[in-house]
């Protein structure tokens, strides 16, 4: 399977006649980007704004965010489900603006959405503080109910992440990057040599606005299968979460999923990389056994004799995060598991909610608790009240001069545990 | 807490929760396994009279549980 990625390099953006790019500036033509916005009558109002790098603005509460891309050739299109129809992704050409990037927000949707600061302290947490952001703030049609207005902000997003990346489809790359590879039986016997490594992407799918999406089906109904890595980059998987948003996948994580990009950079040199394993975080313990034990034969039945095991946000879903590993560990295959921690404001507490023997490898992302200071923005986009329901924030968060005091987890993507972040911890 | 109210004020505790591995990582000794993280006390899917019978079944179970003496973690099943 081979994929290039060809990537417009974006460095500003700015309003203008007609959506395009013209050397590293991505200029919108508002009105009609507004129009893809609102071709949704869940939506009573939508603004477009920009945001950034190094402007004084903060964006809150923020839902997902989304890089934009389009098919250039091959089959299907991006975010299969949604945006195309219903084709498997990965071969071919697709389109990136790379530096550019669509958040949605709105009234908040739940408890755990997050903020973004284009610059201060809580910059330098979030990878989308670096991107130009066209940010859609919207207003949903009083009485809509919260999983209605989930679904139509999530699908907004993916429906402006195509149309800016369509509208600039004539542009000339910047960067191509190919990504090819076969299935893991042609793999292996390429390198019978190489250790064979797979990757379980272990992904919210607890409902209650808790949810991720593969090829438009929602995870929480299906049971651990497998996929190539280009599936990823094209948005076979995405995001429907409020989750906790320091740790939650965005969309835009799953398109450039380090990962991913890792142990695809080390294929039939250190090791052949099998595939990524989709894998659920279920809500009952029933549900939480079968998975793993999915996954751990899974990964049997590939051969594999590693896994790099990702978490997506934190607490039952430290007991997946150890099932998998333990069942794999007890099959004799090697794990390696990457996870933030929840370890209290002064950091002393136990960093996972649950422990198993067999862990022998973690990659900490960092600590959720940990209390930082955002001081004032010239502007808000979105509603700066809303601080008050997020996780790692509280009543007494905002202040009357509008500078805040919050845990880590109300910045979005601050500790991500795909590992997509400047801060990490060690053993002292 | 489970642990605090048992060690401090003597008081033999029961703890409904749904992931059993959690309670037996932090030390819970008698431990009923609830039905799923967003509803552990009962289920929805049921019903309302399904439901209800749900929550009286953990209920009973767990007032079983409180009352019989267990030398090590326990998990009351039935």
């Amino acid at each position: 399977m081979r994929l290039e990625l060809h990537k417009v390099s974006v460095r500003n953006v700015l309003w203008g006649d007609e959506t395009k790019v013209e050397r590293g500036t991505l200029f919108v033509n508002r009105e009609e980007m507004l129009s893809v916005a609102m071709k949704d009558n869940r939506f009573a109002r939508a603004e477009l704004e920009f945001a950034r790098p190094g402007e004084s603005v903060r964006i809150i509460p923020v839902k997902d965010v989304i890089e934009p891309r389009c098919k250039l050739s091959g089959p299907g299109e991006v975010f299969p489900g949604f945006v195309g129809g219903m084709q498997t992704v990965g071969e071919g050409t697709t389109l990136v603006l790379d530096g550019a990037a669509v958040v949605t927000c709105g009234p908040i949707v739940a408890f755990q959405e997050g903020l973004i600061d284009m610059s201060g302290p809580a910059a330098d947490y979030s990878p989308f503080s670096q991107t130009n952001n066209v940010v859609l703030v919207v207003e949903p049609v009083e009485g809509l109910d919260q999983h209605s207005y989930e679904a139509a902000l999530r699908e907004a997003g993916f429906r402006l992440g195509w149309y800016l990346a369509d509208k600039c489809r004539d542009s000339k790359a910047d960067e191509v990057k190919v990504y090819e590879m076969g299935g893991p039986v042609e793999e292996s016997a390429k390198y019978p040599h190489l250790p064979k490594i797979a990757y379980f992407c272990m992904s919210i799918t607890q409902g209650l606005l808790h949810d991720t999406f593969l090829y438009g089906a929602d995870m929480k109904h299906l049971v651990p299968t497998l996929i190539h890595p280009n599936e990823k980059m094209d948005g076979a998987m995405v995001s429907g979460n409020c989750v906790s948003s320091c740790d939650k996948n965005t969309t835009w994580h799953h398109l450039n999923d380090p990962i991913v990009e890792e142990l695809y950079s080390r294929h039939g040199k250190e090791l052949v990389f099998l595939g990524v394993i989709p894998t659920l975080e279920d809500t009952r313990l029933a549900g939480k056994e079968r998975t793993s034990w999915f996954n751990a034969n899974l990964a049997r039945m590939l051969g594999a004799d590693g896994v790099v095991v990702s978490e997506e946000g934190y607490g039952n879903p430290d007991t997946d995060l150890c099932m998998n590993a333990a069942k794999c560990e007890k099959l004799g295959i090697r794990t390696v598991i990457i996870s933030d921690e929840a370890a209290g404001t002064d950091g002393k507490s136990q960093g996972l909610a649950d422990a198993a023997p067999e862990i022998t490898a973690f990659v900490s992302a960092g600590n959720v608790n940990e209390m930082v200071e955002l001081p004032v923005m010239d502007r808000i986009l979105g509603y700066d009240s809303s601080i008050s329901n997020l996780s790692g924030g509280a009543e007494e968060s905002l202040r009357k001069d509008g500078s805040m005091f919050v845990e880590l987890q109300a910045i979005i993507g601050s500790t991500n545990e795909l590992g997509f972040s400047r801060i990490g911890a060690r053993w002292i | 807490m489970v642990r605090e109210i048992e060690n401090s004020a003597g008081i033999p505790v029961v703890q409904i929760a749904t992931i059993v591995p959690i309670m037996l990582t932090v030390g819970a000794n008698r431990i009923v396994p609830g039905v799923a993280i967003p509803h552990p006390v009962g289920d929805p899917s049921r019903g309302a009279e399904g439901d209800r019978a749900v929550r009286r079944e953990l209920l009973e179970r767990a007032l079983r549980a409180i009352q019989t003496p267990v030398e090590e973690q326990t998990i009351f099943t039935s």
